[in-house]
């Protein structure tokens, strides 16, 4: 068939591409096969997008291109707000969950010490608790901590966004954990040992030769922590406090009752500021 | 030791960050002045000095006109700021904790008493609640709270079965619509059925004869039958958008909420207009009746300005206009004079219960033997 | 020498606890104690009002042993959770093998396009599924545009199953992607040239080696999935429960309210998974050594 295919410029080059061996039947079959499901996660972010601007006000159908719902949201302090709310939670969650599972990685997998098989269990403890009872938990935890402190000192405290924040650091750590410690494992530390050998001292060992070598797995750690603080709605629904809402709290209340355009509106606008941002620190990493 | 410094730096940098977005610029438990007793109207014997800054509302989503708010800030210069919840229990559980921050919260009948038994409320003061007048005597003075000693009711609706008259020519006036297979089979896959484990299995009770808060287990042997014929013709159980479905037509027969019907057929705020087509029947065999109600949490330190807002709420005016808004139905009598053309014409056609409708509807109440319904209710999503 | 060695232990002391506390407290601090909470109630009475007596009982947890429903309802999100995984596990792992093998300046990117739809919030995305699945919907548009006529999509197991693939898949991907990164290509070429065919070299070296990435992605998906509530909502229809649906439901929706029931359901999945996954991460530790 490729012996057969007009001599088109392409058809050419993927010629002499396979006869090299440069590209395979089994390489091309992995790329068409990793095209569709990169489809398949697009197409409700494609739909989302497209209906931003649409006329039809249950965002469902096409109705014509309209950039009211921009207007509107721009006009809607609330939704901005929440939406300021949720970026900070979820920046502040994950740097901390990231240093601070990166760290109990490092320790699980590099030391042998008493009670590290009850650390395990705690450290999955997260990952196997419905979010629902984790709600339920700190809420009731909330009160007797306030109650206490109450107690000790007069003061009445009220939950804010600091506990929702100390709510999605809670579960985000043990996310980072588990992926820094695949990247941890298969770790030659035999590159460690020499650089030791080199005479550099521990510290130097660590920035210069662990953290490059497992700085994929901390870096998908903290995106899965910034996505999950993202999308808790049920913790940040139960820890945040009167006035201080948090966009999937505001999104889940309206979506159930209505979904409207102007939803797909601020999740188009998240989506922008997300990739600007991921392609900014994108930009500085390659300038380092 | 670097890299502790370097932790606890950032840990009090992301903690001073995040605390300091997290309070209100102003404490709600200042009872602060308002801006000044210079304001135009103070002849309504309101104490603009004892007045607070700041108001926090608790209520449902879409529950209230948007409007008003102002109206209200421009009155008495308080800023009433809504938080929103989906169900009474989200709401409770919150309360419940304590220290919530809220002042006033929308209990349904049944929540008002789970609140009034566990001391959530605060009494209140009628003297300060002089609209109270304008109050349907008959939706006052109800099981939940006798002599509206805690709450005060701010809209009501009723249950039965919304649809679209395109594929319903000949209107319903039978549970036999939505709960015989023969009659649905053609709308197989466009019906919904409220996910609820009351409000679902109450409709078959009355379909069948029975009172909506019959526990008789031969009674619910047989609703447990006619649901689970029911269920391979349903799209979905669904308490939640249901006006928007029925409006964009993608269900054509639902059992709802005379307001998420309402909803459907004249539209919600800006968020969507409505569907000329949709029609809502209390079915012959009767349906339930329900109340929201407005009241004052009992560690809120901003009681007095609620009474004011809650007062401003019963004017006939300010009714009706939210009633307009919101689409269920308004329990003071006063504003039903107030509202549209078309709303009153509405109600004539079935969204509002007349004298006679009201012998048909019944109120579900809670008691040691209805947690029967949940073991139904479990057993109907379990096959 | 040996004040030598004492010192080099002291300072491992000092370095391992300098690691270890901070995610010890704030695990213990926020998450063990409040968890101690639901652990208290599930051996505590419901009242009809939906509040927590505290009157010691054993009764939820008979109620959860004994009653049929319960049982079945956690058979059905097992069985959803498991296909729900391998699912993730296959379309995954090649999608992890793309990436791994793409050229450097492009794995971040890709690996970032992974993750980018996800953040936007979860339920807006249900909620676009809806839009392409239901009656009305952007599918059945096009299926009858070309004669095949209308199909329903939505509100059926398997697009509750689509939801949950769709949700989980990044959680997948992510590990697996941080083992086969790490993986050595030139094995496979060794192996060829000692005689192996491709089957052969990628069960018996690339797949135990990304194994620790297989189970880390297979724990992510699966944990999340036996409690989801959401999906089955929105393009299930809410007609069957799974087990996530009947704790949220016991907890938030239920008349009345029963947390006591549902602590003692959540106490015992989160058990069992617990040990689940002990057993699953310590084998595949007692592999590599």
């Amino acid at each position: 068939m490729i012996k057969t295919a007009p001599a088109t410029t392409t058809a050419a080059r993927m010629q002499t591409a396979f006869s090299e061996g440069r590209l395979t039947w089994s390489g091309l079959a992995l790329t068409v096969f990793s095209i569709l499901v990169y489809l398949f996660l697009y197409a409700p972010i494609i739909v989302l997008v497209v209906f931003s601007f649409t006329r039809d006000e249950f965002g469902v159908r096409w109705t014509g291109f309209t950039l009211d719902w921009y207007i509107r949201l721009f006009n809607n302090p609330r939704m901005m707000g929440a939406a300021w709310n949720t970026l900070v939670v979820a920046t502040v969650s994950t740097i901390v969950s990231t240093i601070i599972g990166t760290l109990l990685a490092m320790a699980m997998e590099r030391y042998r010490f008493r009670g590290r098989n009850a650390m395990e269990g705690l450290i999955y403890l997260p990952i196997v608790v419905p979010e629902i009872v984790m709600a339920v938990a700190l809420l009731a935890f909330s009160a007797i901590v306030f109650d206490l402190i109450k107690l000790a000192t007069g003061e009445t405290l009220r939950r804010s966004l600091t506990t929702v924040t100390i709510g999605h650091i809670a579960f985000s750590i043990s996310f980072v954990v588990v992926v820094v410690r695949t990247s941890l494992k298969n770790f030659d530390r035999r590159l460690e040992e020499a650089a030791a050998d080199l005479g550099a001292d521990s510290w130097n060992t660590f920035w210069r030769i662990t953290f490059p070598l497992i700085l994929p797995g901390i870096v998908g750690g903290a995106l899965l922590a910034f996505t999950l603080s993202l999308d808790d709605f049920i913790i940040s629904l139960f820890l945040s406090g009167p006035g201080t809402s948090l966009l999937p709290v505001e999104v889940y209340n309206r979506v159930r009752r209505a979904v409207t355009p102007e939803i797909n509106a601020i999740s188009t606008l998240m989506l922008i500021l997300s990739m600007a941002l991921v392609a900014l620190s994108q930009l500085l990493q390659r300038r380092r | 030791m670097q890299m502790l410094r370097v932790l606890l730096v950032t840990l009090l940098l992301a903690l001073a960050a995040c605390g300091g977005g997290g309070q209100p610029a102003t404490s709600p438990g200042n009872e602060y002045g308002a801006s000044g007793g210079d304001t135009p109207e103070s002849g309504d014997g309101v104490d603009r000095s004892r007045l607070a800054r700041e108001l926090y509302f608790y209520n449902w989503s879409d529950y209230i006109d948007p409007a008003i708010l102002e109206q209200f800030e421009a009155e008495y210069g308080v800023r009433v700021i809504v938080d929103t919840y989906d169900s009474n229990e989200d709401m409770l559980a919150k309360i419940r904790a304590g220290n919530s921050g809220y002042d006033i919260v929308v209990p349904t009948d049944y929540a008002v008493q789970i609140m009034i038994a566990e001391g959530l409320a605060a009494p209140l003061d009628k003297s300060l609640l002089t609209n109270l007048v304008h109050l349907d005597p008959n939706l006052l003075d109800q099981y939940f709270d006798k002599g509206n000693v805690y709450s005060i009711p701010y809209m009501y609706g009723i249950t039965g079965i919304a649809y679209n008259t395109k594929f319903f020519p000949d209107g319903i006036d039978s549970w036999a619509a939505i709960f015989e297979p023969e009659q649905i089979a053609e709308f197989r896959g466009k019906i919904s059925m409220l996910d609820d484990a009351r409000e679902t299995p109450g409709a078959a009770l009355r379909y069948i004869g029975q009172s909506l808060n019959s526990t008789d287990p031969a009674a619910l042997e047989r609703v447990k039958e006619i649901l689970l014929a029911q269920k391979p013709y349903l799209a979905a159980y669904n308490s939640s958008d249901v006006n928007r479905k029925l409006a964009s037509e993608e269900y054509v027969l639902a059992h709802s909420w005379s307001g998420s019907a309402m909803q459907a057929r004249n539209g919600l705020g800006d968020e969507f207009s409505g569907n000329p087509d949709i029609a809502f029947v209390i079915p012959k065999e009767g349906g339930m009746i329900w109340m929201d109600n407005l009241m004052i949490l009992k560690d809120s330190p901003n009681a007095y300005t609620a009474h004011v807002f809650m007062n401003f709420l019963m004017r006939p005016k300010v009714s009706a206009q939210n009633t307009e808004y919101i689409g269920y139905l308004t329990p003071n009598k006063d504003a039903l004079d107030l509202l549209s053309d078309e709303i009153k014409e509405l109600y004539q056609q079935g969204f509002a219960p007349d004298e006679e409708m009201y012998k048909r509807l019944e109120w579900a109440v809670r008691n040691e033997g209805t947690t029967a319904f949940d073991d139904l209710w479990t057993e109907i999503k379990g096959e | 020498m040996a004040t030598l060695q004492q010192q080099q232990q002291g300072r491992d002391r000092i370095r391992l606890a300098l690691l270890l506390t901070p995610g010890l407290l704030w695990l213990v601090l926020f998450f063990a104690l409040p968890l101690v909470i639901i652990f208290v109630y599930s051996f505590m009475t419901n009242d009809a009002l939906g509040r927590v007596v505290y009157q010691p009982t054993l009764d939820n947890y008979i109620t959860v042993f004994t009653q049929s429903l319960y049982i079945n309802a956690y058979w059905r999100s097992i069985w959803t959770s498991v296909l729900t995984t391998v699912i993730c596990l296959l379309i995954g792992y090649p999608l992890a093998v793309f990436i791994a093998r793409s050229p450097q300046q492009w794995r971040m990117p890709l690996l970032m396009l992974i993750l980018i739809p996800f953040w936007t919030n979860f339920l807006v995305r249900i909620y676009a599924w809806q839009i392409i699945l239901a009656n009305n919907g952007i599918i059945n548009g096009f299926l009858e545009l070309i004669g095949v006529g209308r199909l329903p999509l939505l509100n059926n197991e398997g697009a509750t199953l689509i939801g949950l693939i769709y949700g989980e898949l990044p959680f997948m991907v992510l590990p697996l992607y941080a083992a086969i990164d790490r993986f050595d290509f030139t094995l496979m070429e060794a192996a060829a040239d000692l005689g192996a065919n491709k089957i052969q070299a990628f069960l018996r070296i690339m797949l135990p080696m990304t194994m620790p990435g297989i189970v880390a992605g297979s724990v992510l998906v699966f944990i999340p999935t036996l409690g989801q509530f959401v999906v089955s909502e929105l393009l299930g229809g809410a007609k069957v429960d799974y087990l996530g649906n009947l704790i949220q439901r016991l907890f938030l929706r239920a008349n009345p309210i029963n947390w006591p029931l549902g602590s003692a359901m959540a106490v015992l999945m989160m058990i069992v998974l617990l040990v689940l996954i002990m057993l699953y991460f310590r084998a595949t530790t007692e592999e590599e050594r």
